[in-house]
């Protein structure tokens, strides 16, 4: 039982991965873009213990490096802080309120990596914009963007959840 | 949402975050000092893995520009409503357009690869024409995919046009077998030496340069062509004494004194909007509008050898 949730939680992540690789260069706007590794790996590791999120969380940056020709590291270290965050918060998740902390949580793992990814261009010598500028203009709007992402992303699978549940007490019936 | 059981502490997780970080900071590091396939040394591992990636995505990629192609029209059809003579145009034509449509875009199309085709500078070896695949999605980046790689000759940095002199990039050190990135004009990485030259003197069409135009006593400005930290495009370095005007050509330099650039001399790259200065400025403030607009690209070649 448990392996198949990993297997299918390491799924979602490469799909996520391929996703974000082949669709991102057209839904890129400035610097603001739908993460869908990072909302992947929200998602996916969400119910996993911690070991296996930041496993996952790890592998599944690698390989949108990988895929998606950035800075080698940036997005592992990326989807490490976004499966650390999803685990902790998947620990002391509340009913009814798992599309808000996945909001939280992908708003904030968004920021995180944007961060990061201004240091690595910055550390590699490659162009980066000011630091203050950037949190305002770039951080904030991609964050919130993807923060929205997660939680819509959220509410259709509760509601897709809910409906399944119900069909299963008419069958019962 | 499907609940798994936990089964590993927080311990075991913090343990395996640090090491795990580590190991990224170890990746990043090899990254950045390998090779990036345009020095001598060689592809690093990284970088080869990133190769053999857009290799592999290459098909999906090809695919999904075809699929993106009729977005892109309406997008400019919709850009061109907003105009008010267009849409008069639009209106008093519509029928001759709806019957001439087709064969229209077919006559542009076969007058654009012709020119290209026909259009080479003699003395160059150009890549067959390149058809731009994707645009790169990374951040802070200005970048596209073309469908030209090692096999057709193309190298890392090499000048990349469209038309038969009209400079768009380079290529950057992402050349797999099929496949080639291209960093454009635009990108803040880009940069090329460049001489500001009169529209008297520099004919656009075909690059040719004439100095029987040109005035003796007056210093034309040369500078390096990049986009600024302020996010203008434009060209930096030319003295307050230098003459650049408003309307002036801006024409690859192709040297810096006795050293050969990566660029030859005399591709067109735009030309000159605005032209300012303040008496605490050491050097002019140009901005440069680039001759083509990097969302039009559709077909481009590699300049292999000059």
């Amino acid at each position: 039982m448990e392996q198949t949730s990993v297997l299918r939680a390491s799924l979602v992540v490469a799909l996520g991965a391929l996703l974000e690789a082949v669709l991102s260069p057209y839904l890129t706007l400035g610097p603001v873009s739908p993460k869908f590794t990072l909302l992947a790996i929200v998602y996916a590791v969400y119910p996993l213990g911690d070991l296996q999120a930041v496993l996952l969380g790890f592998f599944g940056g690698v390989l949108y490096d990988a895929l998606g020709g950035g800075i080698f590291g940036v997005g592992a270290m990326g989807g490490l802080i976004a499966a650390l965050l999803a685990a902790r918060a998947g620990a002391v998740r509340r009913k009814g309120m798992e599309g808000l902390l996945m909001a939280q949580v992908a708003a904030l793992s968004v920021a995180a990596y944007d961060i990061i990814n201004l240091a690595g261009r910055g550390l590699a010598g490659l162009y980066a914009p000011p630091l203050g500028g950037y949190l305002f203009a770039g951080v904030l709007p991609d964050a919130l963007l993807n923060g929205a992402l997660a939680y819509a992303f959220a509410a259709w699978m509760a509601r897709r959840a809910r409906r399944r549940k119900g069909r299963g007490w008419e069958a019962e019936r | 949402m499907s609940v798994g059981r936990k089964k590993s502490g927080p311990a075991g997780g913090l343990a395996a975050v640090l090491a795990l970080s580590v190991v990224s900071l170890m990746l990043f590091t090899v990254y950045v000092k390998e090779g990036d396939c345009t020095s001598d040394s060689g592809c690093g591992p990284l970088h080869t893995v990133q190769l053999g990636a857009a290799e592999v995505l290459r098909p999906v990629r090809a695919l999904l520009s075809l699929a993106a192609s009729p977005f892109d029209v309406a997008q400019d059809r919709l850009a061109g409503a907003f105009s008010g003579e267009e849409q008069e145009l639009r209106r008093e034509l519509r029928n001759a357009q709806a019957l001439a449509a087709e064969a229209s875009d077919l006559r542009r199309e076969n007058e654009r690869l012709r020119q290209m085709l026909e259009g080479e500078r003699p003395g160059y070896e150009y890549a067959p024409l390149a058809r731009v695949i994707a645009p790169v999605g990374e951040q802070f980046t200005n970048r596209i995919t073309i469908n030209v790689g090692t096999e057709d000759g193309v190298r890392p940095q090499m000048p990349v046009i469209v038309g038969n002199n009209i400079l768009v990039g380079r290529t950057t050190g992402q050349v797999s077998r099929h496949t080639a990135e291209v960093m454009l004009v635009t990108d803040h990485n880009f940069a090329a030496g460049v001489r500001i030259v009169p529209p008297a003197e520099f004919d656009p069409s075909t690059g040719q340069v004439d100095p029987s135009a040109t005035e003796e006593d007056v210093t034309y400005g040369e500078g390096i062509l990049r986009t600024n930290i302020e996010g203008y495009f434009g060209v930096e370095y030319v003295d307050l004494s230098a003459r650049a005007e408003e309307g002036d050509y801006v024409v690859t330099s192709g040297r810096a004194g006795g050293r050969e650039l990566l660029f030859p001399p005399g591709l067109f790259v735009g030309t000159i909007e605005s032209v300012s200065s303040t008496d605490l400025d050491q050097y002019k403030k140009i901005v440069v509008e680039p001759a083509v607009n990097p969302d039009d690209l559709e077909e481009v070649r590699v300049i292999t050898d000059w």
